[in-house]
């Protein structure tokens, strides 16, 4: 976390205390996870025995067809979905069977989303939108901090515009900025690239590799082979089974 | 703006601006709702408060006349005296004597006239101009009307069958509705009246709980073995009447809250709608670390909110409404201004913002239990 530009706060030196306490843990690990759902009466198994360890500052792209539970994985990296068996650690900690309001919490402080539509509110200005996760907390400095991850995507002149006004790969910078707000450990990317054209699409992973550098890990779930070229390790996807590549 | 204390306002703030006409359009249900329950209440109260206000001295009267039918014509001495043993404490007994009579004034004008003979007309009738004496011995108390049709003031002279009478008093124009009608009558002392029996008694009585002790105790002495007189006696009308406004009134406001109820579940459509729209913004908070609590609480602030603009709204049209009533009717102004109709008010606004609340709840709910991957997903 050496590389942090963000300025010091005593959240920032709490994140870091707790970073050099569990240096040793990677930040996600997915351990003999199976999901199954019920899809219209047979069970569907989206994801068998996946195993997966992502390192601090690693950048992880996990590729596959459609349905080959790549989402899945990703929302079970997340912690919006809990497996049917195996384990799911964050920093070392089993947390697969935390209740609702404990896993939102770890959300918010381990784990930053960029999805493939962006989801920035059209109405808040990119300010705004980048501050929109700490909206329900007491965070005073968030303003300051949304408008220098914004300065560091390459968007500092843009702090007040509204998404009608952004391209899509600003659009996209804008949600990277929004990811990093609450300096999470993992940014979990769906499709990043998806909606962007290749220029752009590099620019973008140009950011992620940044990120990556500065310790925080990116696990992106993608189509896109232009995605392989930035990251560190390839994984795939079959059937719901992962294979290194 | 940034969310400071409060920020679960400050985001329902900003979202209902987010969509203006929608939120206006919403809130305009609750409008209309607050509207009609508050008028409708006010205006049954105004009717309510302005019906007593002229039948009030009504419940407070007791008149005992003899029963005509039984053959009374008049009421003895030992009658009088029985009805103010009844009424001690309860009331003043004013003995009645009335004829008839032609009344000409100074300029030859001339008119027929209620003659009313009584020692005691304090109890019963206000002066307009001049004096109502506590013990009438002379001179006359002339009614409203029939003082202007003879032309006559306080210091001017009336004829009566060929006696002069002083006006000592114009009479007060009678509001209430009364056997006892001045206006158009002459008050003159007993005695210018042939000694005798009464023709009526008038108990003014201090209340009208004491008005109905009064005329059922005099029903039973006087009447007790056989109808000698008749009782009249309204207070317990008047609690009747009383009755029927209150049920009167609760049948408009109930039509009032149908409408509140139309309103509800224009504010319930509304927040299904825009939470709906919002879906994936709502999955995106609650991806980002965002409490089911707080989605639930900001939702239900949005509906709050619906609810205190709509019924504050709606509270200002039923001003509106109360103060045109009083501009196009002959109510007065203080019935319209009367602090019973501000519960109205309250009531309403109150009922308005309970309605938007409840209507919010569902969809803040359902909102708020989305899981996020589905929120997401579409």
């Amino acid at each position: 976390m050496s590389g942090d530009v963000s300025p010091p706060t005593a959240e920032r030196t709490a994140v870091e205390e707790r970073t050099a306490h569990d240096s040793e843990a990677p930040p996600l690990q997915l351990i003999g996870v199976t999901r199954e759902y019920d899809g219209g009466g047979e069970t569907v198994r989206a994801l068998i025995d996946v195993d997966l360890t992502v390192e601090a500052g690693e950048f992880v792209a996990v590729m596959g067809p459609s349905g080959s539970g790549k989402s899945t994985m990703l929302n079970t990296l997340g912690l919006l979905d809990t497996p049917t068996s195996g384990e799911v650690l964050l920093d070392g900690r089993d947390v697969t069977t935390l209740d609702d309001e404990a896993r939102t919490d770890l959300r918010k402080e381990y784990i930053g989303f960029v999805f493939q539509d962006f989801f920035l509110i059209p109405t808040l200005t990119a300010t705004e939108n980048v501050a929109l996760p700490t909206v329900y907390d007491r965070d005073r400095d968030a303003t300051a901090r949304a408008e220098d991850l914004l300065d560091r995507v390459g968007l500092g002149d843009r702090l007040d515009h509204r998404p009608p006004e952004l391209s899509g790969g600003q659009k996209q910078r804008v949600a990277i900025a929004r990811a990093l707000i609450n300096r999470p450990e993992v940014l979990l990317a769906d499709e990043p690239t998806g909606n962007l054209d290749t220029d752009t699409g590099r620019q973008v992973l140009g950011e992620f590799e940044r990120i990556c550098e500065q310790g925080v890990a990116v696990v992106a779930v993608t189509h896109d082979e232009l995605v392989t070229e930035y990251a560190d390790r390839t994984v795939e996807l079959v059937d719901g089974r992962l294979e290194e590549q | 703006m940034r969310p400071g204390d409060f920020p679960a306002v400050v985001m329902a703030t900003r979202n209902l601006r987010r969509n203006k006409l929608r939120s206006v359009l919403a809130a305009l249900g609750i409008v209309i709702g607050v509207l009609a329950i508050a008028t409708l209440g006010i205006f049954g109260n105004v009717l309510q408060l302005a019906a007593l206000e002229s039948l009030g001295g009504l419940g407070d009267q007791v008149i005992v006349s003899p029963n005509q039918d039984a053959g009374g014509e008049s009421l003895t001495a030992r009658d009088i005296t029985e009805i103010q043993r009844v009424s001690e404490g309860r009331g003043t007994v004013v003995p009645l004597r009335s004829d008839g009579a032609v009344v000409s004034g100074t300029g030859g004008t001339s008119s027929f006239a209620t003659i009313y003979g009584t020692d005691r007309p304090a109890a019963l009738f206000s002066a307009e101009a001049g004096t109502v004496p506590e013990r009438h011995r002379q001179g006359a108390l002339v009614g409203s009307s029939l003082a202007e049709e003879l032309g006559v003031q306080v210091g001017s002279l009336v004829e009566i069958a060929g006696n002069d009478y002083r006006v000592i008093a114009v009479l007060a124009p009678g509001e209430d509705i009364s056997p006892i009608q001045p206006d158009s009558a002459i008050v003159l002392p007993e005695s210018a009246f042939v000694p005798g029996d009464y023709d009526q008694v008038v108990v003014q009585a201090n209340s009208g709980e004491d008005a109905r002790t009064i005329a059922e105790e005099v029903r039973d002495r006087l009447n007790a073995r056989e109808q000698r007189v008749s009782v009249f006696e309204l207070s317990s009308i008047l609690d009747q009447i009383e009755e029927f406004f209150d049920l009167l009134n609760q049948f408009l406001i109930g039509l009032g809250a149908v409408s509140l109820i139309v309103a509800g579940v224009a504010i319930f459509n509304v927040m299904l709608m825009s939470t709906t729209e919002r879906k994936g913004e709502i999955g995106l908070l609650r991806a980002v670390g965002v409490q089911k609590r707080d989605i639930l609480r900001t939702l239900v602030v949005e509906a709050t909110l619906l609810g205190i603009l709509g019924g504050f709204v709606g509270v200002l049209l039923s001003i509106g409404a109360a103060l045109l009533l009083w501009y196009v009717s002959p109510i007065a102004l203080d019935i319209i201004l009367d602090p019973s109709n501000g519960v109205y008010l309250l009531v309403a606004f109150v009922f308005g913002v309970a309605v938007s609340l409840a209507s919010g709840l569902y969809p803040a709910w359902k909102a708020a239990n989305l899981e996020p991957v589905d929120a997401l997903r579409d």
